[in-house]
């Protein structure tokens, strides 16, 4: 049994940037990953992360291109925040030691990226974000920080209507451990595994989500998935937007810029919900290319591509058999991130006392119904370090009146014992697959009531086959096959979640596109929605209204 | 077409020692290492462990040795792997002890980043962090300024921000295999990343004097094969060199490492010979000449023992030219 302050579940940028704000004043902060730090899946981002830096910008049009990029879901008092904190959070990244390129008047050189007015993406050739996760990965090591890489966090505990604490398996020798603390950090990211074809890591699998709806808080907008446009054909390996920034073009099989037809004025750079559709489209009407879009760098020139694009360069080179220098590279839409998650405020705060989440997990809502491109990292530095100052200021008031309940760590390890005996002959792994594409095919980036349904009885058919599940693994060193198990239980429950909230939206906004819905309907759906669940298990749905300060919803072209 | 996948096995709880076992994998256009190991874990055995997480080459997760050389399984194509070898053989890392199949131990590999202080040294943060602030209607931020060539060992393609820690120049290390407690290239490659960045504040020069001390970059052996295996295509021997450089640049050369090639530049610059005897005592003085003995005994008993005294060699004027022109006569 450990004690601990502070808990963060989780080591991508959000985790991390806590960590760094907690330490930093001293606070015994843990953080616990399933993964070395390093290899969160932060570290795979590519192409920018925004703030307004140039006289001509300003974070006012910031803020506008993003609630306007949320299709006017995103709550405005939280936009303000992440973008008026911006430069601020940039510059004090890049005090910590991450470097950014510079232009060449000595300050960070920027990009333009997709829905946004002005270049203002921050970019460290096409690696930002392994360069803010490795440096910020540093800076914990600079606070000496205790990290317990590794650890599969099973259960979160509450006591007297507040956070007790977390149940963590260590996957290196297998004994359960219990994890008692004031407050926990879920920084645990998106769920990009529930899909076929998406560019996550395989580490993705919505673990704080599941775990969250499971303690009783609420999952927000989980209808809302983000399909990336630019995704390698064969493996959905990511393509930075930032290829588009640099001047790519998109091209049907015909060699038309096709976008031409879909955002006159944006083009290539429209919203990732826009082009990822546009994109599909030329598909299904047969204007692909063996089923893919070309995305065409070639014009820009080797000099340009090896110095500011080297490493999708390489990644289609290796994954793709394709030099983008000399031909164009095949792509298509793929899942890419969660819009939708715990829902918080905007320092963190969830539905429980002491229990916080920020990053991917958690759902402010900045992004409301469509992310923007290099908004995503600048969420997870603003809300990890907002998260990071509120639970300090927590912990000041923060009682002791709560227990850390040790039966937890026996019921979570007599699960995982009842797993290892059983004789069920199903495969995770393959039921994995099946989920996936299921997913793929009927709840992707155009949506229909019947096909949904179809996909909510596949799921059912899954939920009742994953009783049988029998693993190989018996043993205690390192048993990933049990942690890929609890794994799919995961994802199959956001999948549900998923499902069920796209099939009650009943109208087209942002990322999520109904084609017996096609219009956005403000008077019915300008709200959240909130998952949770009943006594019974079953997925039931709640609402909250949008914040709404500054900017009246409009039509949204581009 | 079906492929034969033979991975290292060891689990400590079941097996006395290591064995090695066959599976037999269908192929498909584009299957990396990693999809086949994938497929046999989900289909075939579930008990193969091995890490992973992004599947695209920038995590470092899955760095193993593949036909005998480390490679990242991700990225190395199933079908390059078959033509070359018949059979995809798949074990740990080496360099680390093995915890189960394909997963080692990287406690020690991690200790040793977190030794050579992988942070700017200074107050920086603090002072941005007291300049942060919440930008109010119509105000702007003003940005530090830093010319593009101060970054410029920074953010090249090659250059160490790049790495991803994965493991494989440690493991191919050949400081390593000697001594267990050399640093290694990722460790010392991050070294040489903070000491070049133009905002570090180590006044003192802490950094190279730590880097100089035994275990440092000086018991490199330069084999180069850190450069040779690394699958991001970076160099850490040759930050190492530069680190070389860098502190005998700043006069930190109280290892006998900087000792060594100083005497050496001494040696030639002076004689246009080198004067093994000499470098051996100014490199490690009266105790480095003791130390030697055995190996010089053995040299003179094959008849190789060096002149006592070098005489001036022929266009000796040519060499101190050099030097010059290399503007190392100050420096020495």
């Amino acid at each position: 049994m450990l004690k601990h302050d502070v808990v963060i579940v989780g080591a991508g940028l959000a985790g991390l940037r806590a960590a760094v704000e907690l330490r930093k004043k001293g606070i015994d902060a843990v953080i616990v990953s399933k993964v070395y730090p390093t290899r969160s899946h932060s570290g795979a981002a590519q192409g920018g992360v925004n703030a307004a830096f140039d006289e001509n910008d300003s974070w006012e049009s910031h803020f506008f291109d993003t609630v306007k990029g949320s299709d006017y879901l995103g709550d405005q008092d939280a936009i303000e925040i992440l973008t008026s904190e911006a430069p601020g959070n940039i510059l004090e990244l890049q005090s910590m030691g991450v470097v950014f390129n510079r232009n060449d008047k000595g300050g960070i050189a920027q990009r333009p990226f997709g829905g946004q007015s002005f270049p203002r993406s921050c970019y460290y050739a096409d690696a930002v974000g392994h360069m803010m996760l490795h440096g910020l990965f540093d800076n914990v090591l600079k606070y000496k920080t205790k990290i317990l890489y590794e650890y599969f966090v099973t259960s979160l505990l509450t006591d007297n209507g507040k956070v007790s604490g977390v149940v963590a398996y260590d996957i290196k020798n297998g004994k359960f451990e219990g994890i008692a603390a004031k407050a926990v950090l879920f920084a645990t990211g998106g769920y990009g595994q529930v899909y076929s074809s998406n560019t996550n890591a395989l580490i993705n699998t919505g673990d704080g989500m599941a775990i969250s709806i499971n303690a009783g808080v609420p999952l927000m907008d989980m209808e809302f998935v983000q399909f990336h446009p630019t995704t390698l054909k064969s493996t959905g390996i990511l393509v930075t937007e930032g290829a588009r920034g640099e001047g790519a073009y998109l091209l049907n099989s015909l060699g038309v810029r096709f976008m031409s037809k879909y955002a006159p004025k944006a083009m290539e750079l429209a919203p990732r919900d826009v082009v990822a559709r546009a994109e599909q489209t030329e598909i299904n009407e047969g204007r692909g290319v063996d089923g893919a879009i070309l995305l065409d760098i070639r014009h820009l020139g080797k000099e340009r591509i090896m110095e500011r694009l080297p490493q999708i360069m390489q990644l289609s080179i290796d994954f793709e058999g394709v030099n983008p220098i000399h031909e164009p590279i095949p792509i298509r839409p793929g899942a890419h991130y969660s819009m939708g998650g715990i829902k918080t405020d905007y320092n963190g705060r969830t539905a429980i006392e002491g229990y916080y989440s920020a990053g991917e997990s958690a759902c402010v809502s900045v992004h409301g119904a469509n992310r923007l491109g290099g908004n995503s990292l600048l969420d997870t530095v603003v809300f990890g370090r907002r998260a990071g100052i509120d639970i300090a200021e927590y912990l000041k008031s923060a009682s002791g009146d709560r227990k850390f309940d040790e039966s937890a760590i026996k019921r979570d390890e007599e699960k995982f014992e009842k797993l290892k005996k059983s004789a069920g002959k199903e495969r995770h792994g393959l039921l994995k697959s099946e989920l996936q594409e299921e997913m793929r095919a009927n709840v992707g980036v155009f949506r229909e009531e019947n096909a949904m349904k179809k996909a909510l009885d596949k799921i059912g058919e899954l939920k009742e086959r994953a009783k049988n599940i029998g693993i190989d693994d018996k043993s205690k060193t390192f048993n990933t096959d049990i942690v890929e198990a609890f794994e799919f239980s995961n994802i199959l429950l956001i999948a549900e979640v998923i499902t069920r909230g796209a099939i009650l939206r009943k109208e087209s906004r942002g990322a999520h596109y109904r084609t017996d819905f096609p219009e956005r309907d403000d008077s019915n759906w300008l709200k959240h929605t909130l998952a949770t669940l009943d006594e019974k298990g079953s997925v039931k749905f709640d609402f909250s209204e949008v914040a709404i300060t500054k900017f009246k919803p409009q039509p949204r072209t581009y | 077409m079906e492929f034969k996948v033979r991975a290292y096995r060891f689990n400590p709880e079941t097996d006395e020692k290591p064995y090695y076992k066959e599976y037999t994998v269908e192929d498909y256009p584009g299957m990396t290492v990693l999809n086949a190991l994938i497929k046999i874990k989900s289909e075939l055995d579930g008990t193969l462990s091995f890490r992973r997480s992004c599947r695209s080459a920038i995590c470092g997760s899955c760095a193993m040795k593949i036909n005998g050389i480390t490679k990242l399984a991700c990225k190395t194509q199933v079908s390059l792997e078959i033509d070359k070898f018949g059979i995809i053989n798949v074990e740990p890392l080496a360099n680390m002890p093995v915890i189960r199949d394909l997963i080692v131990d990287q406690e020690v590999f991690f200790d040793k980043i977190k030794a050579i202080k992988p942070y700017l040294l200074g107050q920086r943060e603090d002072e941005a962090h007291n300049r942060f602030k919440t930008l109010k209607e119509g105000e702007k931020i003003s940005q530090p300024v830093y010319d593009k060539s101060e970054f410029k060992n920074l953010t090249g393609n090659e250059d160490t921000p790049n790495c991803i820690l994965c493991e494989c120049c440690y493991s191919e290390c050949g400081g390593v295999v000697g001594n267990k407690d050399y640093l290694g290239p990722a460790a010392l490659a991050k070294l040489y990343r903070y000491a070049e960045d133009p905002r570090d504040n180590d006044k003192n020069g802490s950094r190279l004097v730590n880097g100089s001390m035994p275990n440092g970059f000086w018991d490199c052996v330069h084999c180069q094969s850190c450069e040779q295996f690394c699958p991001k295509g970076i160099s850490p021997v040759k930050s190492i060199v530069r680190l070389h450089e860098k502190s005998v640049k700043n006069s930190i050369t109280f290892s006998s490492g900087s000792k060594h090639v100083i005497s050496i530049a001494r040696s030639i610059g002076e004689t246009g010979r080198l004067d093994e005897i000499k470098v051996a005592f100014e490199s490690g003085g009266v105790t480095g000449l003791l130390n030697d003995l055995p190996v010089a005994f053995g040299a003179g008993l094959k008849g190789k023992i060096p002149p006592l005294r070098h005489k001036l060699i022929k266009d000796m004027e040519d060499i101190r030219l050099a030097y010059k022109e290399l503007d190392l006569e100050d420096k020495l």
